[in-house]
C-alpha cells in the first residue's frame, strides 16, 4: 500500500475518482495549474485539463452555487474552499440551496456534491485562517459533515463523499496535512462509511472523544496518561452528521468517565451535543459528568495561536477532574 | 467573444419593442411567426393572468398562506417559456414566475397544489406558495433567498457547455436581485466561462417598496452586462413578441457557443409584492393606472384582432375554457390532500439517519 500524508491522500483520491467517473470535476480558486494552495489538487490539471479542473473567479458563492447547478445536471463536483472561513461568502448557497434541495423538491432534484475545506488552527493564521466552523454546518439539516484526522480516513471518506447522493461538507485538518504519513489503501473502491467512529485505543479509566485536528493532541494526551498509569479509550468521531452515538455510548457506559475534546469554540459546539446525548442516555452509568475541552469562545487569536488549541495540558487537567470527581 | 444578435443592438437607450401600445407591428423586420403560434401566445397570456387572479383569490379566502402576484409580468414570462426547448433546456425561475411555469407546460393542478400545499405539488408541499418547479420539464425549484438560484444556473450552463449538446439555460429574477452579491458573482463567472445562459431581469422597478433609483447606481440593468463581458439588451417585457424575438435570438446565440447575454425586461407588477404587502404606501395609484394602459394582454389582443386572428367570440370561448380548466385544477389540487405528519422527515437525506428516525418516532408518539 502506498504511504502518504493527509494532503496527498486528498490529491490521490481525487485522481482516482476523476479517472473512474467523467462526471467528477474539481473547481475552486487556484486548483488548476497551481494545484491548490495546499497542493490538494496537485497534478489534476495536467491530467484532466481546464474543463474538469476549473479555476474559478475568487468567489465562494460562485464556486458553491455553480457546483450545485452542475450536480443538478448529473455531475459530481468537488468544490474547494481555500480556507474554511471563506466559505461564509458562499454560506447562503450551502444553507439555502445545497442543503435543502432534496427536501424542498421532495427528492426530485438532488445535490450530489462535495465541499472540501481546510480548517483548524495551529498554523499562525489568525482568526481568518484558523477557525473550525463545523457547528454551522452540523446545525443545517441536509448536509453530511465529515472531519477526518488521518490520511487513510480522509481518502476513504472523500471517496464516500464523492459517491454520496447527498451533499457532503468535508473539513480537512490543515495542520495535519503533512504531519503524519501512513499507508492508504490503493483499492479504487476503498471507502470509509459515514456515521462510524473509530476506536484508536482502548483503556478502562477514561474515554477521550475527539475529531479532526484535535485528534493529534488527544493522542498525545493519551500517551501522557499511559505514563501516569491511566489507561484511556480514544474515539475518533470522524463523522459529525451523522455521528456514531452507539460507539460513544458503549465505551462511556463501560468506563463511566469521558472527556470531549474539540478545538472549535465551546458555545453550542458539537461536543455539547455529544455531552447532552451521553447524559440523556446513560446518566446512571456515569461516574463523573462529561467534561468538554474546547477552544475558548473568542475569535481565533494570532499571538496565542497554540494556546487556543486544547493541548495535552488542558486535556490532562480535565481527565484529573473526571477521575477525582 | 461578443457576437451580437443580428436583429437587435445591445446597450440601446430605449427598450426593444415590436408592438406599439395600440398593438401595431412597428418592427423593422417582417413578422414570421405562424398564426398558430401567435394565437397560442395569447392563450398563454390569458391563462397566466387568470391563474394569477385565482391564486390571489385563494389566498384571500384563507386557503393559501401567501402569494406573490405576477400580473404585469406575463409578456416576458411567456416569452421565456416559448424561447427554449422545454424539457431539454433548463429554466431557473424565481418565485413570481408561475406564469412562465404554466406556459412551459407545468400542469395547472401542480401549480395550484403548490400554492395550496397539497400532495398535488410535485415538491410534496415542502415549500411555501409561489415556488414553482418541475423536474420533468427541467424547471429548477424557485427559492426565496433572492438571487441564490443564479450561481446554480451558471453551474447548469457549465455542465451544458461541457456536455456539448447545445443545451441552454434561462435564469430569471426581479430587479432587486441585481443588488445581491450572488448576482454579481454569477454574472462574472458566466462571463468568464462563456456559458450558454441567458440572464433575464424582470425589471418591475420596485423590489417590494425599494424603487429602482435606490436599487441601482446605473440607469439600467442592461448596462451592467458590459462589465461582465456580455451584451445587455433592454426590452419591453410587456411586449410578448419583442421579448420572444429577442430571447429566441439570444438562446440561439448561446446554443451556438457565443456565450451568455443579459436581458433587462421592463415590466410592472400590478399587484403588491406579495399578499403580505401594501403597495399603496409607496406607489401612487396614478402610476399603477398608467402602467395598466400598457398591459401586455389587451395590447397583444389588439394586435391579433388587427390581423383578424382573434375576435369577441374567441375571447369568450377562451375565458370559459380557462375558467373551467382552473376550476378543475383547483379541485384536483384540493382533492390530493395534505401530506402526513411523518413526511416532514423524508427527503432530508437519501437515507434517513438515526437521529431523524428517532425524532420522527418521538413526534408521532
Amino acid at each position: 500500500m502506498p504511504v502518504m500524508n493527509l494532503v496527498q491522500s486528498v490529491a490521490s483520491t481525487l485522481h482516482a475518482e476523476m479517472a473512474r467517473d467523467e462526471g467528477v470535476v474539481v473547481l475552486g480558486e487556484d486548483v488548476g495549474k497551481r494545484g491548490g494552495v495546499f497542493l490538494a489538487t496537485e497534478g489534476l490539471y495536467d491530467q484532466y485539463g481546464p474543463d474538469r479542473v476549473i479555476d474559478t473567479p475568487l468567489s465562494e458563492a460562485a464556486i458553491v452555487g455553480a457546483a450545485l447547478g452542475m450536480s443538478v445536471l448529473g455531475m459530481r463536483p468537488v468544490a474547494e474552499i481555500q480556507f474554511a472561513e471563506y466559505v461564509f461568502h458562499g454560506f447562503d448557497q450551502v444553507v439555502s440551496q445545497v442543503a435543502k434541495l432534496r427536501y424542498r423538491t421532495a427528492g426530485k432534484f438532488t445535490a450530489p456534491m462535495v465541499v472540501r475545506m481546510p480548517a483548524g488552527g495551529g498554523v499562525k493564521g489568525g482568526h481568518h485562517h484558523s477557525q473550525n466552523p463545523e457547528t454551522h454546518f452540523a446545525h443545517t439539516a441536509g448536509l453530511h459533515v465529515i472531519y477526518p484526522s488521518t490520511p487513510s480516513d480522509t481518502a476513504g471518506m472523500l471517496r464516500t463523499a464523492i459517491r454520496s447522493d447527498d451533499p457532503v461538507i468535508l473539513f480537512e485538518p490543515k495542520r495535519l496535512y503533512r504531519a503524519v504519513k501512513e499507508e492508504v489503501s490503493a483499492d479504487p473502491d476503498f471507502m470509509v462509511p459515514f456515521g462510524q467512529a473509530v476506536v484508536r485505543r482502548e483503556g478502562d479509566d477514561v474515554v477521550l472523544v475527539s475529531y479532526g485536528g484535535s485528534m493529534a493532541e488527544t493522542a498525545r494526551a493519551a500517551e501522557a496518561l499511559d505514563a501516569q498509569g491511566v489507561s484511556s479509550t480514544v474515539i475518533d468521531l470522524r463523522s459529525l452528521v451523522p455521528w456514531d452515538r452507539d460507539t460513544v455510548l458503549e465505551h462511556v457506559a463501560r468506563v463511566g468517565r469521558v472527556v470531549l475534546v474539540s478545538e472549535s469554540p465551546q458555545m453550542v459546539g458539537f461536543m455539547s451535543e455529544v455531552s447532552a446525548t451521553i447524559t440523556e442516555h446513560i446518566l446512571d452509568a456515569l461516574l463523573a459528568p462529561p467534561i468538554r475541552v474546547s477552544g475558548p469562545d473568542t475569535p481565533y487569536p494570532y499571538a496565542q495561536d497554540r494556546a487556543y488549541l486544547p493541548g495535552p495540558r488542558r486535556i490532562l487537567h480535565a481527565v484529573q477532574k473526571v477521575l477525582n470527581y | 467573444m461578443i457576437q451580437e444578435s443580428s436583429r437587435f443592438e445591445p446597450f440601446q437607450d430605449s427598450p426593444i419593442r415590436v408592438l406599439s401600445d395600440a398593438g401595431e407591428w412597428i418592427a423593422p423586420f417582417e413578422l414570421d411567426l405562424s398564426n398558430e403560434t401567435l394565437v397560442a401566445l395569447y392563450r398563454q397570456l390569458v391563462t397566466a393572468r387568470r391563474v394569477d387572479e385565482r391564486l390571489v383569490r385563494l389566498q384571500r379566502q384563507g386557503k393559501s398562506s401567501f402569494v406573490a402576484p405576477g400580473a404585469g409580468h406575463e409578456g416576458i414570462q411567456i416569452a421565456i417559456a416559448n424561447s427554449v426547448r422545454v424539457g431539454q433546456d433548463w429554466l431557473f425561475p424565481y418565485y413570481r414566475d408561475y406564469g412562465m411555469a404554466c406556459a412551459a407546460g407545468v400542469p395547472l393542478h401542480e401549480i395550484f397544489g403548490q400554492m395550496l400545499g397539497t400532495l398535488a405539488d410535485p415538491s410534496g408541499a415542502r415549500q411555501m406558495p409561489s415556488h414553482p418547479t418541475s423536474a420533468p420539464l427541467k424547471i429548477f425549484s424557485a427559492l426565496s433567498p433572492i438571487a441564490s438560484h443564479i450561481p446554480p444556473a451558471v453551474g447548469a450552463g457549465i455542465a451544458q457547455k461541457l456536455a456539448g449538446k447545445g443545451d441552454v439555460t434561462i435564469v430569471s429574477f426581479g430587479d432587486g436581485a441585481t443588488s445581491e452579491g450572488d448576482w454579481h458573482a454569477a454574472m462574472n463567472f458566466a462571463g468568464v466561462q462563456g456559458v450558454p445562459v441567458v440572464v433575464v431581469c424582470e425589471n418591475k422597478r420596485y423590489a417590494i417598496s425599494g424603487e429602482f433609483q435606490k436599487q441601482s447606481g446605473s440607469d439600467t440593468i442592461a448596462e451592467k452586462a458590459r462589465a461582465y463581458g456580455m451584451p445587455g439588451y433592454r426590452v419591453d417585457g410587456m411586449d410578448v413578441l419583442a421579448s420572444l424575438y429577442l430571447l429566441r435570438e439570444l438562446v440561439e446565440r448561446a446554443r451556438q457557443g457565443f456565450g451568455p447575454a443579459l436581458v433587462d425586461a421592463s415590466v410592472y407588477r400590478y399587484g403588491p409584492h406579495s399578499s403580505a404587502d401594501d403597495d399603496s404606501v409607496y406607489r401612487p395609484a396614478e402610476e399603477v393606472a398608467a402602467w395598466r394602459e400598457r398591459d401586455p394582454i389587451p395590447r397583444y389582443r389588439r394586435f391579433l384582432e388587427s390581423r383578424e386572428l382573434w375576435d369577441e367570440a374567441a375571447e369568450e370561448a377562451l375565458e370559459q375554457e380557462v375558467a373551467a380548466q382552473i376550476d378543475e385544477a383547483v379541485k384536483t389540487a384540493e382533492a390530493a390532500g395534505e401530506p402526513e405528519l411523518a413526511a416532514m422527515f423524508d427527503d432530508v437525506y437519501a437515507e434517513m439517519p438515526w437521529h431523524l428516525e428517532e425524532q420522527r418516532e418521538e413526534l408521532e408518539r
